[in-house]
């Protein structure tokens, strides 16, 4: 609001036309969900280049892990292992009110069998193997056109080129849990599991430059990848209806609905308003309606889901 | 959700996810081999993939994803109260396929299932015996073509060359195919049998432009019509779903009379005609969803079915029926 006021009191008087463009520009701006994309890596190693890269600051209101925002981006370093992912995962976005339109990746290193992809590799998952429960994942992948995608088996250990004994020829441990706490909170497109290689199932001794290397060099891929989810995922919009519920709640009081009455009116209102109906109008005219008795308001409602109704035609 | 939420990849399929069981039979190695660019995902079971839960059904209905499984049970369905049965008491329906390459915003299966992504049954070996068993006893109508668009796919699974023999030989069941494709080559590659029914579903091009997304116009589902017909298919019409609303209604007399301009009626087996109407459990899964005014409005409900009220679906439908019988026989037109 304050930026509406200042940017008003700025405006020559006579440019009337400008500044109701303007207007109507700020207004759309205040309506806009920014999607938020929080990211879930097990190391600092794999973190620190993301970090840099996008500019975040460390979050200091939290302790329990290190976390690193800016307006669009949470990050948290969960540690090695599926359970550590997926308890950093729900304590991030518990931390945030996640909407229709935020994103859940997890990015990290893998090991590989040999000579199906050269190390410093970036993949798309589109297959999650819980090698502990046999259970699979599946997030749905509809960026990356020219990315290569796999599957990866997601183990309790790291796994050495002598006791493979999977079929996945990817590998690592915590795509799972990621998986587990993502199937709870987000839509099946919400979800971006991506893997760097960073070895040939010899994850002993290696050199952590080498390893910050290969998460540099992928930096502008990954950035593309983050467009391309925020993209498709911003079609899916989650509409606000804090308008709606206000005046909903009004028109309750005033009808004396029960619970289930105002539970229907909210369905047929979001409902509406999903299909572009002008749903405010509605409400609108019906805040100043008063019931005294229980058969008063139940006709009343039954007038507002008409009128509502009616508008589809 | 009016901007394309199709993603950018030029492949037919977004992936395509295999069961386990499915690799070694020939549907599943035509496709391998005709989709070298799509990502295979080896799955167990479709329903892993199908059924997930918090799938968006939008954003798979532009970027589809292929499924080939191999079916255990339910090989057939007795016919639903909602479709129309021809006269038919013995009426069944199979699917080999679930799902739809069209996008008609009116679609029950947006209700049906969680999934926009299309499941492909590759044993279509045990299908013919399922179906063999039913016709056992009486003859079956047998409904092909209800969850998908078999024509329109043909070009993908060609269905058909597995199932041509098996319908020629078992002269007892008599096969509906419903479609709205204009895949004219689809009728001289297979020679018509007796026992066929290709079902054109048609709508007044408004209707068309403003709910069969993805789909062929008006005048050339006609076109393959006139085709089938010229090739001696056995052609039924199928003006359903009709619609009721102030923009719709002036769309349908002038419709009608364009069919029977450009075909005869006498070519025709017959008509079915019926209204907009749905599953209570399917309309209110979509309801909840769908951007769709359609599914805004108000509805009468009856027998657990959503349509529109008795008293003004009669009164269209006698309009319409006299218009229609002007040209076709009543005997031939089956309205719901």
């Amino acid at each position: 609001m304050w930026i509406k006021l200042l940017v008003l009191a700025a405006l020559p008087r006579y440019d009337i036309m400008f500044l109701e463009i303007l207007k109507f520009m700020i207004e759309q701006l205040e309506g806009t969900v920014w999607a938020m994309i929080y990211i879930v890596t097990a190391l600092m190693l794999e973190a620190s280049p993301i970090i840099g890269y996008f500019n975040l600051k460390r979050d200091m209101t939290i302790n329990s892990y290190p976390v690193f925002s800016n307006k669009e981006i949470a990050l948290i370093v969960s540690g090695i292992g599926k359970v550590k992912s997926a308890m950093a995962a729900t304590f991030l976005i518990s931390n945030y009110r996640i909407t229709g339109s935020d994103i859940l990746i997890n990015i990290g290193f893998c090991g590989a069998q040999a000579g199906k992809y050269p190390l410093g590799t970036l993949l798309l998952v589109n297959k999650v193997t819980d090698v502990d429960t046999g259970k699979d994942y599946y997030p749905d992948v509809y960026i990356g056109d020219d990315l290569p995608k796999d599957s990866v088996a997601c183990c309790p250990r790291p796994v050495g080129d002598n006791d493979n004994q999977y079929e996945c020829s990817l590998f690592d441990m915590e795509s799972a849990g990621i998986m587990e706490a993502a199937y709870k909170f987000f839509n099946t497109q919400q979800i971006a599991i991506i893997k760097i290689v960073s070895d040939f199932l010899s994850p002993e001794n290696l050199d952590k430059q080498v390893l910050r290397s290969y998460i540099d060099i992928n930096m502008p891929i990954l950035d593309r990848i983050l467009n391309e989810l925020k993209q498709l995922n911003s079609m899916v919009t989650s509409l606000d209806f804090e308008a709606e519920d206000k005046l909903i709640s009004l028109i309750s009081q005033n009808l004396n609905l029960t619970s289930a009455m105002k539970q229907i009116l909210e369905t047929e209102v979001r409902n509406a308003k999903r299909k572009g109906l002008k749903i405010l109008e509605i409400l609108e005219r019906h805040i100043e309606s008063k019931a005294n008795t229980k058969p008063e308001g139940k006709k009343i409602f039954g007038e507002i889901i008409k009128d509502i109704k009616q508008q589809a035609f | 959700m009016e901007k394309s939420l199709k993603t950018s990849s030029s492949r037919l399929f977004n992936s395509i996810y295999i069961e386990e069981q499915a690799f070694e039979y020939p549907i599943t190695k035509e496709i391998i081999k005709s989709h070298p660019n799509s990502p295979i995902i080896k799955i167990r079971h479709y329903k892993d993939v199908f059924n997930r839960p918090k799938q968006n059904f939008y954003i798979q209905k532009h970027n589809q994803s292929l499924i080939l499984a191999v079916k255990d049970k339910n090989f057939l369905y007795k016919g639903p109260d909602v479709c129309q049965n021809f006269g038919h008491s013995n009426f069944y329906y199979t699917s080999f396929l679930l799902n739809c390459i069209f996008d008609c915003e009116y679609c029950y299966l947006q209700g049906m299932y969680p999934s926009a992504n299309i499941v492909a049954f590759v044993n279509t070996e045990q299908f013919k015996s399922a179906i063999r068993d039913v016709a056992s006893n009486e003859p079956v109508f047998l409904a092909a073509s209800y969850d998908t668009d078999l024509i329109a796919f043909h070009n993908v699974i060609p269905y058909m060359d597995y199932f041509h023999d098996f319908f020629k030989e078992n002269t007892d069941i008599l096969v509906e195919i419903r479609t709205k494709s204009g895949n004219e080559s689809f009728y001289r590659c297979h020679e018509p049998l007796e026992n066929i029914i290709i079902a054109f579903t048609l709508s007044p091009q408004g209707i068309i432009d403003k709910f069969e997304r993805y789909t062929p116009s008006l005048e050339t589902r006609i076109k393959a019509i006139r085709t089938a017909i010229s090739l001696g298919y056995k052609i039924r019409i199928c003006l359903d779903p009709i619609f009721i609303n102030p923009e719709s209604d002036s769309l349908y007399e002038p419709f009608f009379k364009y069919i029977f301009e450009k075909i005869n009626p006498d070519d025709i087996l017959d008509l079915g005609y019926g209204f907009f109407r749905m599953s209570r459990d399917f309309f209110k899964r979509i309801e909840s969803k769908s951007n769709s005014r359609l599914f805004a409005q108000n509805y009468s409900h009856y027998n657990d079915v959503v349509s529109y009220p008795p008293d003004i679906q009669n009164e269209i439908k006698a309009k319409h029926i006299d218009i229609i019988s002007k040209y076709i026989g009543k005997e031939k037109i089956f309205a719901l």
